[in-house]
């Protein structure tokens, strides 16, 4: 079979007569890997005398273990060993600190105690010659358990709830002004609950970690979004110095935020390779996806909004009740788009946190925004009605210059622009604003609008750029591409600044002995990595020129290295192009299979004193069958305020996914958790909805494509997240449109709805 | 936990003949073609049953022919084979929609009709057709064949009326001189398993106008079974009273709350269904005054 391969298409730039790369819609490196399945994940290196580990899990919710009767499991031939708490090497306890790049997801070490805090916690794990003995060792494996009275409903523990005194440092409660006072003073009063459920990330390559023991060198082939934090943590949990740990993630089949931090399954595989001496594959069963390797925790969000009768914002009040595990603090911090969108005087957000016996919940693609914005922008939308106006001008009526939270101008925002936009992609004139108007072939139409945000995030991040004596290049980083398009975006920044066609690049990724780089989330990648990246084949270049100036034998001897400059792949002296020398030629010349460039760029502060948020405008149009409440989405616009757009083709593709899933949350996704017994019920791909390529419209996203150089060199902010974020609300604001009903649950199921149409 | 597939017998049947004698000498076995539904229940680690029969290499139950003056479909018809039918698109095209409702392509390749009979789910996307279409099973034993009307051939939640060595060979359709109706309403697009199901038929034909079977309409999802309103259809026959038509039905359904479903949206969507369908089809003329 052969592949097409699109030659990129790449802007002329005037001014500096060269190919402007970024930007370009490169098709990804990595493409042609993927569609011809060379591309190996992290359970997919068919190693010699390979071990299958299968874990072994409570059937209680809490309590403690009494035994493992294993004795069946162990007489069956090809099982090599059963780890259980009994057996299993004392772990050394860690900082578990996100700033110091070793936090753990939950945070508990596997198999050192007896104690079960949810169903579906590892109590051993069956590892056998093949899969499918591990399996049946597994299954043969009676868990005894002490079972005591577990935590698993939200209302009955409230009362035994806690309200978190801060946010990853930020105080709460978040006060501005008076609330109280203000609300009870104003003309127009709104108030309503939210609710979000539990929703699973439910990545198509589940978690998988494949052990190999070299020695006292550890080398894990792990599905991940943070090579460098997985490496640190077992490393120092296991007792190793962290440069006998290697970490290997060079594709990961979708994490988002369930693969950021390491899982209990992982020091599982590697403490029993270190057992066995063998290498030992561990990939978790889709149903073991459902238990202990994160979800985003079920909200409760009361809102009560004041406004003017002209629709200028006075009070907001935000309390959101959502959960956690025992084992850690997790909050779903909903109330954040509520504090730094909007500019309102007085201002409350408060949290309470129940404690279940589930497993512990974690980061699910813009964790706190999507569930917020659902609420806070559909209340926003039950005003626009309340006071006849347009949903977008209510909007634009509260926006300020600067950031209500911290009362600094923006670093650079569109906001404006994306509503303008995304209406006029849209069609958003053609809407009659009053509900149940339109109809189209038996269908009620409804269109809905919503604010997107994430907040601009960025961290430390190394890379190292080489340029090769066969005039090709390499960008190395311990970052990792999730599928998002890091191979491409990477290659492209090194290709702006070497002058040399990506094709002549390739970016070396996922690998935790490359230069260090932050755990892929928070939308933080290329505003992190990009700018180390950038920096990086600058100093390579600049090497180069150095050598050239040096060499007696080169025409650019002894020339002012500041009239020196890369293009097309040569040297070129400034004051007289003739004199050119290709890269290649200097380092034969010298003898030098490579040159390379190092950075380590950390955030600066240049944006200081602003503040970086990344804004957009989203519009959902529906349909809803009248007779049986089935809604779909027939049409999508986004339109994003992101920065500087890397690669227009990943960016779009990102976007889009990030859309589609807002659709699986509007109206599809939820967990269902067994009442009696705390096991999920929908731990399968059948019973946990997500749509399909029929649920999913036309879908258009959009970009301002404006940098931001205050943030960082690139002028980029990421946007992974931001996609999903105002899709729930742009949804049941066009499902209210269409039939008048206002669903203020997720999801939006046809049940819902029917009882009122 | 998954069951290992290791520990499982996999016996192969070379002949019909031979299928016949290994379910009578192997009480248990469960006879297989496509496993869309085994697969399924083996990963779950809910099926107890270790000992299976193949049935896919006989392709003489894979044929789809006419048969004087029905359609037979053989047991092992994969659901791509039916959508692909001209037999069954002039015979009864709303098994084609039908099929064309089950999973994705991968499932349609591999799914077959009497697997869809044999597992009897209550969601069972063909069942409401076969029910309306008053289709006949025929089952084959070493004791020889046997027709069962499809609308006796369940007996209650996932139990049927076979015998435990018998098989599924084919399922016979007589014709319809109807017009005919199918609906899945599922909670996506597709890909799901039904909330709720109906299939119906009314003949136009001036011949049938006193025949009581001239409505007749079947549902799935809505009780232990797939169900075929009886009494919905003898009120409609009589006077043609849809509203009348909805609250008799409602009385014969028994649907359940589960976690794809509730059972107010059924009844209230069955009803809705039910009067859609006859909003289309009625003609005054049907209805006596």
């Amino acid at each position: 079979m052969t592949l097409k391969i699109n030659e990129p298409k790449a802007k002329e730039s005037t001014m500096a007569k060269a190919v402007q790369w970024i930007g370009a819609p490169l098709d990804r490196a990595d493409g042609e890997l993927k569609t011809t399945g060379k591309a190996r994940y992290a359970a997919d290196f068919p190693l010699e005398r390979m071990v299958y580990g299968v874990p072994i899990v409570s059937p209680a919710a809490s309590g403690s273990l009494i035994k493992l009767e294993v004795e069946a499991a162990e007489k069956l031939p090809g099982v090599l060993f059963i780890l259980t708490h009994e057996n299993a090497k004392k772990i050394f306890p860690i900082q578990n600190d996100f700033g110091t790049a070793t936090k753990l997801a939950e945070g508990r070490f596997p198999l050192q105690d007896k104690k079960i805090y949810y169903a579906g916690q590892y109590v051993g794990l069956a590892a056998a010659e093949t899969l499918e003995i591990a399996q049946e060792a597994a299954r043969l494996i009676k868990v005894i358990c002490k079972e005591e009275r577990s935590a698993l409903d939200s209302e009955e523990e409230l009362p035994y709830s806690y309200f978190p005194d801060n946010n990853w440092g930020t105080p709460l409660p978040v006060i501005r002004g008076n609330f109280e006072k203000a609300f009870s003073n104003t003309e127009v009063q709104l108030k309503a609950v939210y609710t979000t459920p539990v929703e699973h990330h439910n990545p198509m390559e589940p978690h998988a970690c494949t052990a190999v023991w070299d020695g006292d060198n550890l080398i894990l082939y792990e599905s991940t979004q943070w090579v460098v934090g997985a490496r640190n943590v077992v490393a120092d949990a296991l007792g190793l110095p962290r440069e006998k740990v290697r970490i290997i993630s060079h594709f990961v089949g979708g994490g988002f935020g369930c693969k950021g931090f390491v899982w209990p399954h992982t020091l599982l595989a590697a403490m029993t390779a270190m057992h066995l001496k063998r290498p030992v594959k561990v990939v978790l069963s889709r149903s073991q996806m459902a238990a202990g390797v994160g979800h985003r925790p079920a909200t409760h969000q009361e809102l009560s909004i004041g406004s003017s009768k002209q629709g200028k914002l006075t009070a907001i009040k935000h309390h959101t009740i959502t959960q956690t595990s025992f084992l850690d603090d997790f909050l779903e911090a909903a109330g954040g788009p509520t504090q730094s969108i909007y500019s309102c005087p007085n201002l409350l957000v408060s949290y309470q946190v129940v404690r279940l016996n589930h497993g512990t919940p974690t980061f699910m693609r813009a964790p706190g925004e999507c569930t917020g914005l659902f609420a806070l922008e559909s209340l926003l939308d039950e005003l626009s009605y309340t006071l006849n106006l347009d949903p977008i001008e209510l909007r634009l009526n509260n926006l300020s210059d600067k950031s209500p939270e911290e009362e600094l101008p923006w670093s650079n925002s569109h906001i404006k622009e994306c509503y303008e936009l995304g209406s006029k992609i849209f069609g958003w004139k053609e809407r009659n604003p009053k509900p149940k108007t339109m109809k189209r072939k038996g269908f009620l139409v409804g269109l809905g609008m919503a604010t997107a945000m994430f907040p601009g995030v960025r961290s430390p991040g190394a890379a190292k750029v080489k340029i090769l004596s066969d005039g090709t290049a390499e960008v190395l980083s311990a970052t990792q591409d999730l599928g998002t398009g890091t191979y491409t975006t990477m290659k492209q920044i090194a290709a702006e600044v070497l002058r040399i066609s990506p094709h002549r690049i390739v970016s070396k990724l996922g690998d935790s002995s490359y230069p260090p780089a932050p755990v892929s989330g928070g939308s933080m990648t290329s505003a992190s990595v990009g700018p180390a990246v950038k920096s990086a084949a600058e100093k390579a270049i600049e090497a180069l020129i150095h050598i050239s100036i040096k060499d007696s034998s080169s025409c650019l001897y002894h020339l002012p290295l500041e009239k020196i400059h890369a293009a097309d792949g040569k040297l070129v002296y400034q004051d007289d192009p003739s004199k050119t020398e290709i890269f290649e030629e200097i380092l034969k010349r010298n003898n030098l299979s490579h040159i390379e460039g190092e950075s380590f760029v950390k955030p600066d502060n240049s944006a200081e004193g602003y503040t970086v948020q990344s804004h957009g405008a989203q519009f959902a149009e529906v349909e809803v069958h009248p007779l049986l409440g089935q809604i779909r989405v027939t049409r999508m616009v986004g339109v994003f305020d992101v920065g500087r757009i890397l690669n227009q083709k990943t960016a779009r593709s990102q976007a889009i996914g990030g859309m589609i899933m807002g659709i699986g949350m509007a109206l599809h996704e939820k967990t269902v958790y067994d009442p009696r017994t705390g096991r999920v019920v929908t731990d399968n791909l059948c019973d946990y909805l997500i749509p399909v390529m029929a649920d999913s419209p036309a879908v258009e996203a959009d970009f301002i494509d404006k940098p931001d150089p205050r943030f960082n060199s690139l002028g980029v902010r990421g946007l992974g997240e931001i996609g999903i974020t105002g899709v729930a609300a742009a949804t049941a604001n066009a499902v209210y449109h269409a039939t008048g009903i206002r669903i203020r649950d997720l999801p939006i199921t046809p049940d819902k709805l029917l009882k009122w149409l | 936990m998954r069951a290992a597939l290791s520990t499982l017998k996999f016996l192969e049947a070379g002949s019909l003949s031979h299928a016949f004698k290994i379910m009578k000498t192997h009480p248990g076995i469960m006879p297989t073609a496509g496993c869309t539904d085994i697969y399924v229940s083996l990963n779950f680690g809910t099926l107890k049953v270790r000992e299976f029969l193949n049935l896919w290499g006989l392709s003489e139950l894979r044929k789809i022919q006419m048969k004087g003056d029905y359609l037979s479909i053989g047991s092992l018809a994969t659901y791509t084979q039916i959508i692909h039918s001209d037999s069954v698109k002039k015979w009864i095209p709303m098994l084609i929609q039908a099929s064309s409702s089950i999973g994705g392509m991968q499932i349609q390749n591999r799914g077959t009709l009497g697997g869809n009979i044999g597992n009897g789910s209550p969601a069972g996307d063909t069942l409401p057709v076969l029910a309306a279409a008053e289709a006949v099973v025929v089952l084959g034993s070493t004791e020889g064949i046997r027709r069962i009307s499809f609308n006796m051939f369940y007996t209650g939640y996932r139990k049927n009326a076979m015998n435990p060595e018998e098989l599924i060979l084919s399922v016979e359709i007589p014709r319809i001189k109807s017009q005919q109706w199918y609906r899945k309403v599922g909670t996506r697009a597709a890909q799901a398993i039904s909330k709720i199901v109906m299939a119906a038929v009314l003949s136009k034909d001036p011949e049938e106008q006193q025949d009581p079977r001239r409505i007749r309409i079947a549902f799935g999802s809505l009780a232990p079974t797939v169900i075929r309103a009886f009494r919905t259809e003898t009120a409609l026959a009589e006077n043609g009273n849809i509203t009348e038509a909805q609250k008799t039905l409602l009385s014969e359904i028994q649907p359940i709350d589960d976690i794809r479903s509730t059972a107010l949206y059924r009844q209230t969507v069955a009803a809705n269904l039910l009067a859609e369908w006859w909003g289309k089809v009625s003609p005054r003329s049907l209805i006596k005054s």
